[in-house]
Formats: C-alpha cells, structure tokens, sequence
C-alpha cells in the first residue's frame, strides 16, 4: 500500500482528518480536485482596496451570469473572492423537475474552509434526539455525551470565540474571549430576556481568533475573510489543520485531483484505493491505502460514492441499505424580520466584526410549541448602520446628498431565520444517467423541496421575529416566510447518514460504512438530522472522533 | 486576452486626458479599464462627457472632489455594459418606445444612450451647453420623477446608484470624503457620533445590507 490513509478533500473536514490521522502516526495522502493555494502567499485580493478593482468590488456581472450563475448568487462571492469559488459552467450538475437547488462551492485546496461563515456551534441532545422522537429519518446512533469531548478538542484547536450562557439548547464551549454586542443589539437581548427568560440572544460564537494562539494572529477586524487572511485569524485549512499535518512529516498533498471512484475488492470487503484524474496531466492514476477518509464536501462524497458503482456493489459502494444518496437536506433559510431601530442615532462603531448575532433555538424543546412542525429555528443576523448605498434607494441628488450620505445611517437590525430540515428520502442525490461533465463523469442530480414543516417552522419564526423586534422598538419594514432555493443556507448535508441499522443507514457510529470497514465517511454527507445550528463544529467533531477510532482500529488490526 | 480598441477610444489617448484632468482638479483619478469594453460598446466622448457632468451634478464638488472629478462617469459606462445593478436584464415586453427604441442587441436598455436623449429633450437641443443650474435643475426633476410614488423601476435609478458606487469606491470618496481602514484592529462596539464623525466605507456589512 501507498499509504495508510487517504483523505479525498481538504476542507473543513479533509484538513483535520489529515491533521488527526497524521498525528496518530499514519502516512496520509491528501487528494484535492482544485487548485493549490498557499498561505499568505496566494490570497492575491487580500489588501485590496475598491479603487484597485476593475469593477470596484462589485465584479463583472456579465460575466458571473456566464460563468458563474449559481455561485454570483452566494453573497460572499464578490470580485475579491471570486477565484475562491467554481466556474459553474466547467463545473456543471443536474437538477430534478421542480427543484430549486444552488450548490455553492469551492474547489481549491483548503476548499470552503477559505470561504466558510465560520459560526460554530454545538447541536445538543434536542438535535440527537429529534430524529427518534419525531419519527423523521432515522436515529443518531449517538448523543451529546458521546461527541462532547471531540467538540472540546476540536475548539480548543481551531479557536472560537464566543459567550457562555449555559443553555441546554446550545451547549457551551471552550471559548475563546468573546466579541461585543453593539449597542442595539444589547438592547434587544435585554427586551428579549425581559419579555421571553427562554429566549436568548447572544454574540456569535465564530473560529475567529479574539486571541493569538501559536502561529495565528488575533482577529483585525476586517471582516473580509473569505478573501483569505495572511494573519491565519480564521480557522482554515491553510491557517491551521494543513500545517498542523504537515509538520508531522507524514502527510502528502495532491492538488488538481478528481477522485472518481474507489477501488473495492469483493474478496476482502476492504477498500484499496482511490482512481483520481490527473487535471495538469490528463492522466487516469490510483493510489492505494490500507483505508479512505471521504471528505469531498456532502455531496461529492455521495457522488464518489454512487459512481463507484461495480459489479459488487451496484448500486454504489457501502449502500446495500439503498439509503445512500436519500434523506439529503439544506436548512430553510430566509429574512424573518428586517426592523428599522431609532433611538440610536448617537452611537456608531468602529472596526468591522466578522460575526453577527444568534438567538439560540427555544421551540419544541421540552415543550411542543411549534405550530406545524416538531423541530426547531433559530436566528442570526445583528444590528447594523446603513451608509452611502442607501442613497440608491431614495429620491436626492446635489450637496445635500452628499452631505446626508457622509454621516452614519439608520440603525436597522436583522433577524434571519435558520429552520430545521426534516429528513425527506424523496430528497436524494443520484447520477444523472445522460449528463456528464467536461471529464466524462456523471453529473450529480439533486432533487430536493422543502416541505410543509419547513414553512411551518419559518412562519412562526416570521411572526416572531416582528413580535420581538417591535417590541425592542423597532419597525419592521420587511419580512418573508418562505425559504430561499434549497442550498441557500450552504449547509447542504445528508446523504450516508449515519444509523444504528446497517439496513437502514450507510455509517456506524464510528462514521464506518457499514458495509466496508476501512472506509469512512466524516463530512457532511454523514448527518442523519439537520439540527438548526450551523453544522462544521459538529462534521469536525465527528471527524475527529472517527479518525481516533480509525486509528485505534488500524493499530489492532481490525481494518 | 486585451480586446481590440474601438477608433477614437485609444487607451493612450484616455490616458492622456486623464491626467489633464487629474492636475487641473487635483485629485488621483481611478482608472477605468477601457480594455474592458466589448468594442462595439464602446461609448462615444460625448456620453462620457455627458456622464461626467452628470455624476457632478449627483455628487458636487464640496470640501472634497466631486464624483465627475473622480472619474465616476466612465465607471457608470462601464458598469452599465458589464451588468452591474443589473443593467442588462432585457426590457420587458410591453416597455414604452421612449425605453424600446434605445434597446441593445441583447434587449437590455442601453442606459447612456436613453440617458443622453432624455437629458437632450429635456433641454430641447444640447444638455451639456445648457447652464449648471439648470441642468441641476433638469437632473432634480428627472431623480423625483424616477423616485415618485408607485414607481419601482426607472433607468435613471441604475444611472444613480452607479454614480454613487463610482464615487464612494474612488479613493477620494471612499476614503477623503467617507472614512476607509482596511485594517481596523479592534472593533469598538459603542462610538459617540460627533458633528466630526464621517461613515466609513470599509463598513462591509453596512456597503452590502445597508
């Protein structure tokens, strides 16, 4: 064998399964489809400033509508940022009859580790539990306690800052000193707590570093981070999980890589390594080892998994259960409530903090309050002063808009809506049997639609969200109750969910197929529930708790 | 790949008057890619003459330079030709002749051309020999018009918001007229505002959702 490990990806969860897999003492090869981009050196757009940008920021939107037309709808995709996410047109995937699906991506090493929103948060048992309470989907083979030391390590080594407010719903972390509520903000957590004690708005807790650790630098305060950040301030793989693997002398990284397909031996029932296509080359090669990490992003671990399909296993590897590819989910997402706040008209900030706020999950806890749905939302956003391109918007021209537009604006505070995704088998990812992409592989096909329990869940939160911004004073002057396309919130997830039944679920609770032992599966395509929370912490707590285990398996010789 | 330059549109040449202009108003100029325009949308002198005054008028001259100053006029041409506020969703099927007889060959309004034959009707002859005032006057009357209730879309709007995106992302407006730190450091959650205070155009958060 080639090497012990192979890790397909190098995002979030890519770079630490070589960062742990490496530490454990196994030679890992690192495979990665895109492009290498090196630390520092790489982030071309960094420091630039609007007047050194042919189209100041805003970019060539003739040519996004060409080339670009899913991923110019990400509202981090700017022209600083552009090169940090794919060509949709060289990049091309297939859609069932109805669906509204954007897959926003980043195919370069590092992957969406560089463009991540980088909030981080624990599910807590209300999320490990939903699925068997509810009767949705299948139930984790895991809870709280079980994945409550990996969160541990997982923040201590990336760095989160955040503040402790001991909620069941949210569990506390290891955080790093927290960032500040600005004035407005402050103030509607005291209206919220005054009006409602079980709800909670808090800072958000975010990989952010309010404190140096090592090599990274603290947090300036750009809050331009999907450009790439020299001072190493946000978690990513290039700041962190990639260094910490190389200087264990063990890893190797491949870059311009597609992984198309696992080698699997019938005889042994074991995995012998990966077929890649060579992109500077254009030559079909293989690597072998004694087991895989697929860490491709949710999706395109389903992908590799579908299209690698043999005579064995015909309907794709690890999915005797016929599971795989199903129960696939994004969180609904959607603009609750936007409320003007006067009364703050003084007060300003300065420094742009690279987080918002959260209001912590507080329906269908030990009370079913919902109404129409049994799970849970929560909110983020903040509050947040409008400036020049507000002069867009409203009648004025001359010196005394000029004037008007020199001052800070309004005071507005937002609260968007992240609602849980109820695990749905008619949602489900399969190869499109005529498509395929510029390598003559099958495109992936999504079918996806949220359901009546998902606009259920934002309706309330609708009217909720209005009820407590009114009552901290505000106007609202906006608010929706239906989600965007699904992939909206980025949080696309499921599809090898994990399960205690091998006839019903693709992984164990180790994120171990099943049905092969020495192939795991640690990145978003393992989640069996959505919870409401953004959920890297938890895909890096799990990988981290599987790459011990894989380890610990390797060592005794049961893969 | 450089594009082939349109006649009369040498870069050379806008070069030159460029740096005419930067010495007589005493500002850097932000410089415009003219390589970046299809030739044949390339735009003639007069409408960037007429953009300039334009985006002046929007944005006058005060303590600091005004948006024509700055260059902003040539960034609204080339913005309107690459799509930005959308100014290439093709006009819709049942759009006044006034819009229609202006359309580009991918059924988008070309905003220059509508902007430079309105402005001229209203002056009935030549908008740019009229006096200041009254072509402030004409622009003040057009911008109330374009902003009246139950109006939701008016060509004049992505104009304007294209002006004010030249102007507040130059370096004079983004960083003399407004405040600009790439690199704030810290963040200071509670600041009173002053008579003194001035937004700052490096307010991400505030240039995207504000």
């Amino acid at each position: 064998m080639d090497f012990d490990a192979i890790v397909v990806g190098s995002g979030i969860t890519g770079g630490l399964a070589a960062k742990e897999l490496t530490e454990a003492g196994l030679k890992v090869l690192m495979i990665e489809r895109g492009r290498n981009i090196r630390h520092q050196q790489d982030y071309t757009t960094e420091m630039k400033t609007p007047w050194e940008m042919p189209f100041r920021g805003l970019g060539d939107q003739e040519m996004y509508a060409r080339e670009h037309a899913v991923q110019m709808l990400n509202r981090h995709f700017t022209e600083y940022t552009q090169n940090h996410f794919v060509n949709d047109a060289q990049n091309p995937y297939s859609k069932a009859e109805g669906t509204d699906f954007n897959w926003f991506r980043s195919y370069q090493l590092g992957g969406r580790s560089l463009t991540w929103g980088r909030q981080s948060y624990r599910w807590s048992d209300y999320d490990f539990e939903a699925n068997k309470r509810d009767g949705h989907g299948t139930d984790w083979p895991i809870r709280y306690a079980d994945l409550a030391p990996w969160y541990d390590k997982v923040e201590e080594f990336i760095g989160v800052s955040g503040a402790k407010e001991g909620l069941k719903q949210l569990p506390d972390g290891r955080f790093l000193p927290p960032m500040a509520l600005n004035p407005v903000e402050q103030h509607v957590r005291e209206v919220m707590q005054a009006n409602w004690p079980e709800r909670r708005l808090t800072i958000g807790r975010t990989a952010n570093l309010t404190e140096g650790k090592g090599e990274r630098g603290q947090c300036q305060n750009r809050s331009i981070c999907a450009r790439g950040c020299s001072y190493g301030a946000y978690f990513s793989t290039q700041s962190s999980t990639l260094p910490a693997a190389m200087a264990t002398g063990r890893l190797t990284v491949i870059t311009d890589a597609v992984v198309e397909k696992l080698d699997y031996d019938a005889k042994t029932r074991r995995i012998t390594g990966v077929r890649y296509l060579d992109r500077s080359t254009r030559e079909r090669k293989t690597a072998t080892a004694r087991m895989v990490f697929l860490n491709a992003g949710a999706f395109n671990s389903v992908h590799v998994l579908l299209n690698s399909a043999s005579e064995a296993m015909p309907n794709g590897l690890a999915n005797s259960s016929g599971v795989l590819g199903t129960h696939i989910m994004d969180h609904a997402n959607t603009l609750s409530a936007i409320a003007l706040m006067p009364g703050f008209e003084d007060r300003t900030t300065t420094g742009n903090r690279p987080t918002g706020v959260v209001v912590a999950r507080y329906r269908n806890m030990d009370a079913m309050d919902g109404e129409g749905h049994t799970r849970g939302y929560s909110f983020q956003g903040g509050a947040l002063q409008s400036t020049w391109t507000a002069g867009k918007r409203d009648p004025g021209i001359g010196a005394e808009l000029k004037q008007k537009l020199q001052k800070p604006g309004m005071w507005r505070m937002v609260l968007v809506a992240f609602a849980d995704c109820v695990p749905r088998a008619t949602n489900r990812l399969t190869l499109d049997p005529k498509a395929v992409d510029a390598d003559g592989i099958p495109q992936l096909n999504i079918a996806f639609a949220f359901g009546k329990e998902e606009r259920a869940a934002l309706a309330q939160a609708k009217a909720d969200a209005g009820e407590m911004l009114t009552r901290a004073g505000g106007k609202v002057i906006m608010g929706f109750d239906q989600p965007g396309a699904g992939g909206t919130a980025i949080h696309e997830m499921g599809g090898a969910r994990m399960g205690h039944d091998p006839a019903t679920s693709v992984l164990n609770k180790w994120s171990q197929a099943h049905d092969i032992a020495n192939l795991f599966v640690t990145d978003g395509a393992q989640m069996s529930s959505s919870a409401c929370q953004n959920p890297s912490l938890t895909y890096m707590a799990l990988t981290a708790r599987a790459a011990d285990a894989a380890a610990s398996m390797l060592r005794e010789g049961k893969i | 790949m450089e594009q082939e330059q349109p006649q009369g549109w040498s870069r050379r040449r806008f070069l030159g008057g460029a740096a005419i202009l930067a010495a007589v108003v005493g500002v850097p100029l932000a410089a415009i890619r003219l390589d970046l325009f299809d030739k044949d949308e390339a735009p003639s002198e007069r409408q960037r003459e007429l953009m300039r005054t334009v985006s002046q008028i929007v944005i006058p001259k005060t303590e600091t330079p005004g948006a024509g100053d700055v260059g902003a006029g040539d960034f609204v041409l080339l913005g309107l030709a690459h799509g930005l506020e959308k100014s290439r969703t093709p006009l819709p099927q049942d759009a006044p002749e006034a819009l229609t007889r202006h359309a580009r060959k991918d059924g988008s309004l070309d905003q220059a051309a509508w902007l430079e034959a309105e402005l001229d009707a209203r002056a009935k002859g030549d908008f740019l020999k009229a006096a200041p005032e009254v072509q402030a006057k004409w622009l003040t009357a057009l911008d109330a018009e374009a902003y009246a209730d139950g109006v939701r879309e008016h060509p004049w709007r992505t104009v304007k918001a294209l002006i004010l995106t030249g102007y507040y992302t130059s370096e004079p407006g983004g960083s003399q007229e407004l405040q600009f730190n790439l690199v704030p450091g810290t963040y200071e959650p509670d600041v009173p505002v002053t008579p003194q205070t001035r937004a700052f155009s490096s307010d991400w958060t505030a240039v995207d959702f504000g």
